[in-house]
């Protein structure tokens, strides 16, 4: 694995690397597809395990992670990438990586559906993967409101009552005290 | 297309006479041991907090009242109805519960079995229930997702506060605890789930989660706003409050509860007081033209002349003693409750117009009389001011002091012999105050300390905060609990010889009444210069006694209803010490209530 390391801190700039939990380095979203096809062509990753994103909102940023594997050494290397977080309903904008995998076209798919975040000429990216007639904030981005569309969308069933600890409580213990009418 | 594409497929069919791979009955399937199925719930353990209901994303949790829990202190009494049309079996409630009661098990199929009385196959409403309370066949299962150890969502360890070590106050009055910075307080605050769980238990009923929130949203100014609605002493008790609201505290379930007192302080300590009218909105009160008088400035005084000056009446406050606080300033040390900051919170109450006649005893320098001529009302809070003896021989001598009367001379700045020996008779909070100032005082005198504190509680059940027992012993005090001081011994009248103790095996009898008793062959003998007693206080109201039509009850209390108002004269209310507590926040109080039966009664048809 060090000599992999130190063949990509050759050729590309690695901005950050942790091998904490596994080997992850960052590099810019420009080189991530460069270094994918140098991994698999040239390392022998030749296995897309996954591809994911996070949503930073903070730092107002998606983290894109793409896991490789190379099943004849049985190792595994994460490529990260940070790109710009796009204002809804604009789209972020990624590199396809379908022609390095097929299959990463359905990550894409999904990526796209459920953060907003488009990869430009991947087949069927524009597809619904799993939601259906969805035109609103992708649902994994953090400024989705879950409890807000569960509202809106499904009413609640008749005869349903809550009650708030604080002032059942209050009702119960100490309802008088300070109160005499 | 390619021939071997069309081809492909046929070849399955060699494996036509195999035995089958696939599970033949995979309802009878078992979930894994992590399975998220239907929800468990320990409804003993459960205090009805709503963390997840307020969590739950779907709306599917509501907390309604089930049969057989009670609403008491700590706990709601309600409990989680879990509608599972809406459940998605995230497992977030399982993992903000605060007790760690909730849980899933790993049985994941149910279905209503039979007809209900219209005839249908189930209803919806079958699939609503209280988990845990409905005897449902996976009550007990074991398996199935619990919350995992290695993280929580409200982090079990409170956010520690600076302070001085040991060594650095040992010899010193100044504040021990530094109070916290911004960042540690947003920390904190940041482990409140709002439950609200406390409010009920905090004799004010402060708006604890509003203010907790407030600091967490970085919004002192609302923040303020919250505690004065019921606090007007909020840096006095975000020092020494006896905090019972943390006692309840949801997340104290399953570690360190809030630090509310602490996050009160934060407020407090963090608001500049040139901005205090402004925040509050008490620039300008409009007069109401009536007039009430407050004896003694303690927790009870103050909180009672803040509301009513907030609501336009003229007030006097009368205390005998030259400045006002009460206990706060003549009985709590300056390391745990430093005079600027009582003077904030006072020099604010003052501020709305309070008059302050310091030096002024009633029943001496004015009679209750005189009040009741001069005033539309007058209320009461002159506290435990009075220390209670052992009534040992030699209990009077004259190196036998009382705790109370030894921290007033401290703050009155007058002399006090310090010796080098001394023992003090209580396990209190008052006889850790006079333990570690005398400790104190030793320490910069002699360079060393000792001093003995004794009490008949065993270690473990002192009726002094741990904290304060735990630091009396860094401090250089030794505590002695479990023994009852058995005689006092002199060897004139000038001198002391020391106390002598035995091992206390029981405090109260069968009936529940005070009465020690002692193994007296288990005796300790403690030498001493100065001996110190610290048993309790009681009040002084012969300055009521005296003059007035008050009904008393058979142990000497003042019969009066739940805001203070003394039967037989109406115009007189009480509160403080003398009547309920004995504590800071339970005099603010009773503080508050009066304020507000005072405006009744002066507002009321009925009044003489």
């Amino acid at each position: 694995m060090e000599t992999v390391l130190k063949n990509v801190r050759d050729r590309y700039n690695v901005l950050h690397e942790t091998h904490t939990h596994g080997v992850f380095i960052t590099v810019s979203p420009n080189d991530v597809i460069g270094l994918l096809a140098y991994l698999k062509n040239v390392e022998g990753f030749t296995h897309l395990v996954l591809l994911t994103a996070v949503d930073w909102i903070e730092e107002n940023q998606f983290q894109l992670t793409w896991l490789v594997n190379n099943p004849v050494l049985k190792q595994e290397m994460g490529i990260r990438a940070f790109i710009e977080r796009s204002v809804w309903p604009e789209e972020s904008v990624m590199d396809s990586a379908h022609h390095l995998w097929p299959a990463a076209k359905t990550y894409q798919r999904e990526l796209h559906e459920m953060f907003g975040i488009d990869f430009p000429d991947s087949p069927e990216v524009n597809e619904p993967l799993i939601l259906e007639y969805w035109d609103q904030l992708p649902p994994y981005r953090r400024d989705f409101d879950t409890k807000k569309y569960s509202e809106e969308t499904y009413f609640p069933r008749e005869g349903r009552y809550t009650r708030d600890p604080k002032t059942h409580m209050e009702a119960k213990l100490y309802a008088r005290e300070g109160k005499k009418q | 297309m390619r021939f071997k594409d069309v081809i492909y497929p046929f070849t399955t069919w060699k494996h036509i006479l195999n035995e089958p791979r696939t599970i033949k009955h995979p309802e009878d399937r078992e979930g894994s041991d992590r399975y998220r199925g239907f929800h468990t719930n320990d409804i003993q353990k459960c205090i009805g907090c709503g963390s997840c209901e307020e969590i739950c994303q779907n709306e599917a949790i509501d907390l309604v009242e089930v049969d057989g829990i009670e609403t008491t202190h700590g706990d709601s009494g309600l409990r989680p109805k879990v509608d599972y049309g809406r459940c998605c079996w995230c497992a977030l409630c399982v993992d903000v519960c605060t007790t760690n009661s909730l849980g899933m098990s790993n049985r994941f199929r149910w279905a209503v079995e039979g007809e209900n009385e219209l005839g249908e196959h189930g209803s919806p409403e079958d699939y609503r229930f209280v988990i845990g309370a409905q005897n449902k066949y996976w009550d007990n299962v074991k398996e199935g997702y619990k919350k995992p150890d290695s993280y929580d969502l409200t982090p079990s360890t409170a956010v520690e506060m600076d302070h001085l070590s040991p060594s650095e106050r040992s010899a010193s009055f100044v504040e021990m605890m530094k109070g916290y910075t911004r960042q540690q307080a947003q920390k904190e605050a940041d482990r409140c789930v709002e439950c609200g769980i406390c409010i009920a238990t905090c004799p004010a009923h402060m708006g604890i989660p509003a203010y907790i929130k407030a600091v967490r949203e970085d919004d002192l100014e609302e923040g303020l706003r919250v505690v004065y609605d019921s606090n007007p002493l909020p840096e006095v008790c975000g020092r020494v409050c006896t905090h019972k609201c943390e006692t309840v505290c949801a997340i104290g379930h399953k570690g360190d509860p809030v630090s509310i007192r602490w996050l009160k302080r934060y407020i407090a300590d963090h608001v500049p007081a040139e901005k205090y009218a402004e925040i509050l909105g008490t620039k300008q009160i409009e007069k109401n033209g009536k007039k009430v008088a407050v004896i003694g400035s303690g927790p009870a005084g103050l909180s009672a002349a803040h509301f009513l000056s907030t609501m336009g009446y003229a007030v006097t406050v009368l205390e005998a003693l030259p400045n006002a606080g009460g206990m706060m300033r003549y009985g709590i040390p300056e390391y745990r409750l430093p005079y600027d900051a009582l003077d904030k919170d006072i020099n604010y109450i003052q501020s709305l117009g309070v008059e302050f006649k310091t030096n002024c005893r009633v029943g001496t320098d004015v009679t209750i009389l005189d009040l009741k001529r001069d005033f539309d009302a007058v209320f009461a809070a002159t506290g435990l001011p009075l220390g209670r003896s052992t009534r040992l021989e030699n209990a009077d001598h004259k190196k036998v002091f009382q705790s109370i009367d030894l921290l007033r001379e401290i703050t009155l700045g007058n002399e006090i012999i310090v010796p080098e020996k001394i023992v003090v008779i209580g396990g209190g909070n008052v006889a850790m105050d006079i333990t570690r100032s005398l400790a104190r005082m030793q320490k910069q005198k002699f360079g060393v300390v000792n001093v003995t504190a004794t009490c008949l509680e065993p270690e473990g059940q002192m009726p002094a905060d741990d904290e304060e027992v735990i630091e009396a012993r860094e401090e250089g005090a030794v505590i002695t609990p479990g023994y009852g001081p058995q005689s006092i011994e002199i060897k004139d009248a000038d001198t002391l010889l020391g106390l002598r103790v035995a091992r206390c095996v029981r405090i109260f009898d069968e009936e529940g009444r005070f009465n020690p008793s002692f193994n007296t062959t288990d005796t300790r003998y403690y030498e001493a210069d100065m001996i110190v007693e610290s048993i309790g206080q009681s009040s002084d109201m012969s300055y009521l006694k005296s003059d007035l039509n008050i009904a008393f009850g058979p142990r000497g209390q003042m019969v009066m209803d739940a805001d203070g108002q003394v039967n037989g004269e109406p115009w007189l209310f009480v509160g403080g010490d003398m009547v309920k507590g004995p504590d800071v926040i339970t005099g603010i109080a009773t503080g508050h209530f009066a304020a507000m039966g005072i405006d009744r009664y002066l507002n009321s048809d009925d009044r003489d």
